[in-house]
């Protein structure tokens, strides 16, 4: 399919023209993609308004349809019922899928879906089809999202009556940048501007500060909340200390860990032995899936009330469930996956260098939020009686990302609601090859955005005119275990013994989480370059992350390899 | 080397074609690491504290306050592109002031050292006041020096130990027990008008603090200049007591942070007009203590 005319996404260098030259800048709207529903929020002069849909909804289901030649999604469709979503011809969770390669274990996981997601196990992307007149047709995580945004960029110009072009996206924590451009590329696709991309816990704690300068006057004093939010695809955590109006984000951490984790494993539970059932998307195999999947959603909603539920249930290929499945039972299935949540809250007050006493408020939202395991296991950790109370768990990200829309807009409220500003974390530690296989951080994790540092590295041989600068993002200490973003090679090194060359290579990520590599070539006793510096936009590489890094290891082995001279805090 | 960074504000006024507004082009980030070969800062000309602009003294908190009050003005969230810039220059600022050890790392490379003794009051400084030969001892020696009359005795008799201000006309500790006992015993006995001291050690870098000549607040063509206390064991007094009300009040405002719930009712007006007029009086008492810790520090050891 021919994509969309490519608006170039500018820096939002534009942001701050709009504000001088127009006394009535455009006020982005925030949008909350969710794994499993969506909302839009904006700005409307007061306060934070969630539009709503034809149907009234303020939380849209994210799927799209594919139906003869139209795809219609959820914004605008009526769904009759559940099923319909599970027929094979819709695509949804596209948050989980965007951006990964089908060697991801969230990719293997989603084999499951209805729809189609077939992997070779190389690394690429992997192949995303819908079931239409009996036909698997492909297409993508991107073209899936850019489609919803579409529709959902037309219900707000209809409602707020002028074009939109700016917006404000959450995003999970553990997102790796090269995710966050398959993103930016979808709401491209639906010719709609980033201006912001939001971990989601930071979209909640911007609600927070306002929320707190709201309420007391004396804004001096400073609190401490952890945000926990976990959702059908997501879990994040961080970490904020508010005072007045500012919130400064200490600690993130994310895994792609929610929902559709428990729903999985409890599938699994109460239908032993049914792998190949969940793969083999036989027609009528799909149906019972589905029958199966909307039973165990369900059971799961209920004993988000209930300490125990009855399910009963026909798959339509001979196959009844009968059981009674109790709270304990199906804490005790997804053990794996609370565990995972109590860790990334661990980790996030050790990173933060924060006790649990110094916390003042604990914010649970998302809609895994309901249930009562992750209350307690949250309060537990956090060593509290009680949650903070005063936002709606599945509104408080959208609501934070129209605030952030707002306020980076260059809007003000002469009530000082806006009076807002989050510093953010770089989610991730950012670095280059060196020493051999070793990633060596440049930026590490947590750091205050925006932010910039550099490093500088020396030759590996003598007479090495060449280096190879490869950029890698994560927390491994291997370069495989973490995302590659891209490399550039730097030439015309002068010819002298190794060690002596000073390469210094400076990352710069702005306040738009927008990364830069900078790469050049001193000589000892000089502080101006000897060549033009190379400046790269990161990440370079589409597809294939693995592949490139190998094949640049083929290809050159390690005569262009680079060490570390010195580490500079 | 001075390498300047184009004043961003500069740019920003003339509105330069889009098609040149790209992010390297406008800022040359390229430069602005060479401030770490040599002097810090050099790019602007200040320092982290002065970019922070808070008193090399300031406890965390403070920094923290100061530094959240630049974000809300130049945050590119808030300022735009042109505000990037600047605010990675407060977010390098804010790490390291906020790292005790990168701090003290970065008061010795620009050669400012906080008053030891003042937060946490024990290792007496050592740039700024004098300094120790051997271990610390219980006791110090210190010159008051609005009494000393310059005669130079000491200096003559225990010539390691005092040295001789020629600028202010006194003497004062440069090294303590920079001489043996018996020298220094003579040179304290030689003092006509007995303005050398034994101190405890703990008072030390207050008083020597305090002595240093402050510059007085001009009116017109009245006043300015230069002055001390009069008296400066009693301007120590009343600072150490002053400090220490402060940190009572800091706990009681924490206590009541804590049992806010059990509080009597306030109104937030009353709560509000409570609190301005109790930070009102302390500021009062303290400006003067304020300004010395903010401006003079600098006058005198920026010479």
């Amino acid at each position: 399919m021919a994509e969309p005319a490519y608006t170039v996404a500018s820096d939002s260098e534009t942001a701050g023209e709009e504000k001088s030259s127009s006394p009535f800048p455009e006020t982005a709207i925030g949008i909350d993609i969710g794994t499993s529903h969506c909302s839009v929020a904006v700005w409307n002069g007061s306060q934070v308004e969630l539009l709503r849909n034809i149907r009234n909804q303020k939380m849209m289901r994210s799927y799209v349809t594919f139906k003869d030649e139209n795809p219609s999604a959820g914004v605008s469709d009526q769904l009759s019922s559940e099923h319909d979503m599970l027929s094979g011809a819709s695509i949804f969770n596209m948050k989980r899928l965007i951006g990964r390669v089908d060697t991801d274990p969230v990719v293997q996981s989603s084999k499951s879906l209805p729809f189609l997601v077939q992997t070779l196990g190389i690394g690429v992307r992997p192949l995303i089809a819908a079931l239409v007149n009996n036909v698997w047709r492909s297409t993508t995580p991107e073209e899936v999202l850019a489609i919803f945004l579409v529709e959902l960029k037309a219900m707000a110009e209809i409602q707020l009556k002028r074009p939109i072009k700016n917006v404000v996206l959450t995003i999970p924590a553990s997102f790796s940048r090269f995710q966050l451009t398959r993103i930016e590329r979808a709401c491209a696709m639906a010719s709609l501007h980033v201006l912001r991309l939001m971990p989601e816990p930071t979209a909640v704690a911007l609600l927070y500060a306002q929320q707190i300068s709201n309420q007391n006057v004396n804004t001096g004093s400073e609190k401490i909340a952890l945000i926990f939010n976990m959702g059908a695809g997501y879990c994040d955590v961080a970490i904020t200390a508010t005072a007045g109006g500012v919130s400064q984000i200490k600690a993130l951490a994310g895994s792609a860990i929610g929902g559709e984790d428990l729903l999985l494993s409890m599938m699994r539970h109460l239908l032993p032995d049914s792998e190949t059932l969940l793969t083999s998307h036989g027609l009528d195999d799909i149906k019972s899936v589905g029958i199966l999947r909307v039973a165990t959603q369900e059971a799961i909603h209920t004993l988000s009330s209930q300490t125990s539920v009855q399910i009963d249930v026909d798959l339509g290929n001979g196959t009844k469930i009968c059981k009674v499945v109790d709270r304990e039972e199906f804490e005790e299935v997804n053990l794996a996956v609370f565990d995972k949540c109590a860790s990334l809250i661990s980790q996030c007050l050790h990173d933060a260098k924060v006790d649990t006493e110094d916390v003042s408020d604990v914010i649970v939202v998302g809609g895994c939020s309901y249930i009562p395991k992750i209350k307690s296991l949250v309060m537990s950790i956090c060593k509290k009686e009680e949650l903070y109370k005063g936002m709606k768990p599945l509104e408080a990200a959208v609501i934070g990302a129209a605030l952030e829309g707002a306020v980076a807009s260059g809007l003000s409220d002469p009530f000082g609601s806006l009076d807002l500003l989050t510093i953010q974390a770089t989610p991730l530690a950012l670095g280059i090859r060196a020493d051999g296989n070793n990633f060596v951080p440049i930026i590490p994790r947590n750091t205050a955005m925006p932010a910039q540092k550099d490093l500088i590295f020396t030759t590996a041989h003598d007479n090495q005119t060449e280096a190879l600068i490869i950029v890698y993002e994560g927390e491994g200490k291997k370069v495989e275990e973490n995302h590659l973003l891209g490399y550039f090679k730097i030439t015309g090194i002068p010819p002298s013994p190794k060690g002596v060359p000073e390469i210094r290579v400076i990352l710069d990520i702005d306040a738009s989480s927008v990364l830069r590599v900078l790469a050049g070539v001193l000589m000892p006793g000089s502080h101006q370059p000897i060549n033009p510096v190379m400046g790269v936009r990161m990440p370079t590489v589409d597809d294939g992350h693995g592949w490139c890094a190998e094949a640049l290891h083929r290809a050159y082995g390690s005569s262009l390899d680079l060490v570390t001279v010195q580490k500079k805090i | 080397m001075a390498v300047s960074v184009w004043a961003v504000s500069s740019i920003s006024r003339f509105p330069v074609p889009k098609a040149f507004q790209v992010h390297e082009n406008k800022k040359p980030i390229w430069r602005i690491r060479c401030k770490k070969e040599g002097a810090e800062e050099m790019a602007t000309g200040k320092n982290y504290y002065e970019l922070l602009g808070v008193s090399v003294d300031s406890n965390p908190k403070k920094i923290r306050q100061a530094y959240r009050k630049l974000q809300k003005k130049y945050h590119p969230d808030v300022a735009g592109q042109e505000g990037h810039e600047h605010t990675l220059k407060l977010n390098e600022a804010y790490k390291v002031l906020m790292r005790e050890n990168l701090r003290k790392e970065y008061d010795a490379s620009i050669g400012k050292v906080r008053v030891a003794g003042f937060r946490a009051g024990n290792t007496p400084s050592s740039s700024l006041g004098s300094s120790w030969n051997g271990p610390f001892r219980p006791q110090a020696l210190f010159v008051d020096e609005n009494a000393c009359i310059g005669c130079r005795e000491c200096v003559h008799h225990a010539s390691s130990t005092f040295v001789f201000d020629d600028a202010l006309g006194c003497a004062r500790v440069k090294v303590q027990y920079g001489d043996d006992e018996q020298k220094i015993e003579v040179s304290v006995d030689s003092c006509p008008v007995n303005c050398i001291h034994w101190v405890e050690k703990e008072e030390l870098p207050v008083l020597e603090f305090l002595i240093q000549p402050q510059p007085t607040e001009g009116y017109g063509i009245f006043g300015g200049g230069w002055e001390r206390p009069a008296n400066v064991f009693m301007a120590a007094k009343s600072y150490n007591k002053q400090q220490q009300r402060w940190h009572e009040e800091a706990e009681n405002e924490n206590n009541r942070r804590k049992s806010r719930a059990t509080a009597e009712e306030e109104t937030p007006a009353q709560a509000k007009a409570r609190e301005d007029a109790s930070r009102k009086i302390n500021m009062e008492g303290f400006s003067r203590f304020w300004q010395w810790q903010n401006k003079p520090f600098w006058g005198k050891k920026g010479e």
